[in-house]
């Protein structure tokens, strides 16, 4: 871009959102060109630059996204929407140069419902400011992913997050009622005013997870839960998985817990060993029930039942109750992978008739065709029907040269994710897609991509929107 | 760039990681990403590999508060004061600080504090006056309370008037060293200065800081480099709390609702948050914010809203906004930081006074 024309856009998205609100600062460029990406991460620890925008905006408001977005089409400039830039897809990152739209100054608390049990909020808030406001009138928000601290509502609507009591309460899909959203052209839309309707396809699921690609996500209502009388928890081995799964599959037939969580017996003996200080082998589980006391007591009775029916051995509520104040210890720097390590976390999710194949094909592919890897996993998010599994690989010694390590890298994820493909599983749970999965989006869903390139041909023309996430 | 090991280490560890974002008061106000310790650490960690230059990113430096919250909630151990301060040293000695930074320090040289000022106001300048000059007790104002917040400089010294303590305020009081190595980090000016101040206070038994930012420069870093202050040093509030509990002060229990602002110096760095309670419940009733004690989010850096005002008005209308949201009426603060940044935003309806005025006005 020419100096004069980079100038004239600059004067009109200043003339938009305001000129302290307006950068092109070395400082802002470089924080929104890295997210949590693992080669983004490696790029710059290299001394690599990752591409970066070359403006960044933080609208205030949807009308004010509005205005970005007329420019941008006018100019036909891509824009990349961040939140918290948590994400592990690489959606954050302005591949294309362009804008970088930052959402965060979009974070007012505009009521805390207690009449319908919600709260509408900008989609830049961070969702624990959320969960504090709901704190402060008694309530909670039940959305505990690792990144509660750092992520914003609108990225987890974007990428289809999910935190560790899902199983009771749901994923973020099912936590919201209403969405306002900035289409392409700059349109503010409204979706339907409760989402359980008949008035045709719900529009809250048609943003939800589109990753920037389809419209900017401005603000959200989201659900608020009475705080649980009690919350007790139980911790379970079993000696093979096959049990673990029979046996949560029936459990689930008759109560819904809040957290559920297996490991296989490598990361046992690795994370859960150092973190929770379970030394025995075997597949650890735990389980949290809450709610209202004594039907907590009735549950935890069938769970007890239930459980021992499969062979598991009672750990009793100690391994569960420091799992639970650790949950998040596990991702600060010192307990979480890091660099120089090479890791992934390639999670997905099917029914429970596919789901122990999909570990052991995925769990073999990654050893066998890649030596140097360790896999690891955990099923953390279980359903009536199934359940998902967070499978990481880790590769202590990757190779030096960026492009090499890149290399390597997109090797483990093709064999990896086309194993979980080809056995019955999706190309991810709760991660998102982003530019790291995108050409495996085509693999999984065939024809049935043309339902998505639709709604972007026909909404995003000019392709302006994340260009290159989500396989669009 | 030269970063100690231990800084180059905690900027690679926190230049991924975004756990302490939700509590940074400044990016949680402002809404910029480059507000948080991880962007500052990215930027640093590009210069510590040299792709960039300080110059890119001490601009950044300069906007954070130290106020500890994020070295406070990392449950890892990992403190980011620790690179911001050295960014800051090494920016001086490279000469690239910025120059609003570079004009603030001139006037610490031309006039002891970093506002140029050089006349305290009226009512101070008398109040002082009327002091004695031999007690084995001084109350250490500080350069922010001087110039700043002088109606509670002078609500202090007659607090503790009314208590019947003997005690002097220095008529040329030095600086601690705070608002030099807030700018400069630990360079060795602001190692003079600390020991020039240590030499002009170790003739007292005792040293009351009134602001917290000097109690911690007393407190840890005159410790940690080595600077002898023989005085023994008590907060203001601490020693407030103490004329209460021995019945030197005697405040009238009233049916005001007081919510305390804790200043985070005072609670995160010296771990003090009980005497200010003590002090307001002896005087009413308190009501807390959900984040209070060593979670406390800043309200306001006076250095700071020399070279950022928008940003730090933002970050005193969000605490007014939590302070709002729990129904708190009387906010009370025990810093000038404070209490300057919260004045100038107040809420119709709301009231705000600093914690020896709450004691004054129930005695």
């Amino acid at each position: 871009m020419n100096k004069f024309l980079f100038s004239m856009i600059l004067t009109e998205l200043e003339d938009a959102v305001g000129i302290e609100n307006c950068s092109t600062r070395a400082i802002d460029k470089l924080t929104h060109s890295v997210d949590y990406f693992w080669l983004s991460r490696l790029f710059v620890d290299r001394g690599e630059k990752m591409p970066e925008a070359d403006f960044v905006v933080s609208p205030k408001d949807a009308k004010e996204v509005s205005k970005v977005l007329k420019i941008a089409n006018y100019y036909k400039i891509p824009v990349t929407t961040w939140g918290g830039g948590g994400g592990t897809q690489g959606g954050a990152i302005p591949v294309c140069g362009g804008i970088v739209l930052d959402t965060k100054r979009m974070n007012q608390i505009f009521d805390v419902n207690t009449d319908s049990m919600y709260i509408e909020c900008g989609a830049g808030s961070i969702y624990k400011h959320i969960e504090n406001a709901a704190n402060e009138k008694g309530y909670a928000t039940m959305h505990y992913p690792s990144s509660l601290n750092c992520s914003t509502v609108g990225g987890f609507l974007a990428h289809r997050g999910i935190g560790v009591v899902s199983t009771k309460y749901g994923k973020i899909d099912d936590m919201v009622l209403q969405m306002e959203v900035v289409l392409p052209n700059g349109d503010i839309i409204e979706t339907s005013p409760a989402p359980k309707h008949a008035a045709g396809p719900d529009l809250n699921q048609i943003f939800i997870g589109s990753e920037g690609t389809l419209g900017i996500i401005t603000k959200a209502q989201m659900r608020i839960y009475n705080q649980p009388e009690e919350r007790r928890f139980r911790g379970f081995l079993f000696q093979d998985m096959h049990n673990a799964f029979l046996a949560g599959k029936e459990l689930l037939q008759k109560i819904k817990p809040s957290v559920m969580r297996l490991y296989d017996e490598t990361e046992t003996g690795s994370i859960i060993k150092k973190i929770v200080g379970v030394e025995k082998k075997g597949a650890f589980m735990n389980i949290a029930i809450e709610g209202i006391a004594e039907i907590v007591a009735i549950e935890e009775k069938i769970l007890l039942e239930t459980f021992a029916k499969y062979g598991a051995e009672d750990l009793g509520s100690e391994y569960g109750e420091k799992w639970w104040k650790e949950k998040i210890t596990f991702f600060y720097p010192g307990h979480a992978l890091d660099l120089p390590w090479m890791f992934g976390t390639m999670d997905s999710i099917a029914p429970f008739d596919k789901i122990e194949q999909i570990y052991w094909a995925m769990k073999n592919a990654v050893e066998s065709n890649f030596p140097m890897a360790r896999f690891i996993a955990h099923f953390s998010h279980w359903y009536e029907w199934g359940a998902m599994i967070y499978d990481r690989f880790i590769v202590e010694e990757p190779p030096q040269d960026p492009v090499e390590a890149l290399r390597l890298h997109q090797q483990i994820w093709n064999c990896g994710v086309r194993a979980a493909l080809e056995n019955g599983g999706v190309v991810n749970d709760h991660h998102g897609v982003g530019i790291k999965l995108g050409r495996l989006m085509k693999e999984q869903y065939g024809p049935a991509m043309q339902v998505f390139e639709g709604l972007k041909k026909q909404l995003d023309p000019n392709n302006i929107l994340n260009p290159f996430k989500l396989g669009l | 760039m030269h970063f100690t090991e231990k800084s180059r280490k905690t900027i690679d560890a926190c230049r991924f990681c975004w756990m302490c974002r939700h509590i940074c008061p400044i990016g949680n106000a402002t809404g910029m990403e480059r507000n948080t310790a991880r962007a500052r650490a990215l930027g640093l960690s590009m210069v510590a590999r040299g792709v960039e230059e300080i110059g890119a990113s001490i601009a950044n430096v300069y906007e954070c508060a130290l106020c500890g919250a994020c070295t406070k909630e990392c449950l890892t151990a990992w403190d980011p004061i620790l690179f911001t301060t050295e960014a800051k040293l090494e920016a001086a000695m490279a000469g690239e600080m910025p120059e609003y930074i570079v004009s603030m320090i001139e006037n610490i040289e031309r006039t002891g504090n970093a506002y140029g000022k050089t006349e305290l106001c009226t009512r101070l300048s008398e109040s002082i006056a009327s002091l004695p000059t031999d007690a084995e007790t001084v109350l250490f104002l500080g350069k922010n309370a001087m110039y700043r917040t002088c109606r509670q400089a002078c609500a202090a010294i007659e607090l503790l008037k009314k208590a019947g303590v003997s005690f002097t305020v220095l008529t040329d009081e030095p600086s601690s060293g705070w608002d030099l190595f807030f700018l400069a980090g630990g360079a060795e000016e602001t190692r003079q200065t600390m020991k020039a101040c240590a030499a002009s206070l170790n003739s007292f038994k005792t040293v009351v800081a009134y602001d917290p930012n000097d109690a911690r420069m007393f407190r840890r870093q005159f410790k940690e480099w080595g600077i002898g202050l023989n005085a023994e040093v008590k907060t203001f509030t601490e020693f407030t709390a103490e004329l209460i509990a021995s019945g030197k002060l005697t405040p009238k229990k009233s049916a005001s609702v007081f919510t305390f602002q804790d200043p985070a110096s005072l609670a995160r760095d010296l771990e003090e948050t009980v005497p200010a309670r003590e002090i307001l419940n002896a005087c009413g009733t308190t009501l807390e914010m959900l984040m209070n004690g060593r979670d406390t989010n800043l309200a306001g850096n006076l250095l700071m809203a020399e070279y950022m005002p928008e940003a730090m008005t933002k970050v005193a209308v969000r605490r007014w906004e939590e302070a709002q949201r729990i129904g708190a009426s009387i906010l009370v603060t025990a810093n000038p930081d404070d209490y300057a940044a919260l004045e100038t935003v107040k809420p119709e309806g709301c009231r705000l006074i600093s914690i020896e005025e709450a004691v004054l006005e129930c005695l």
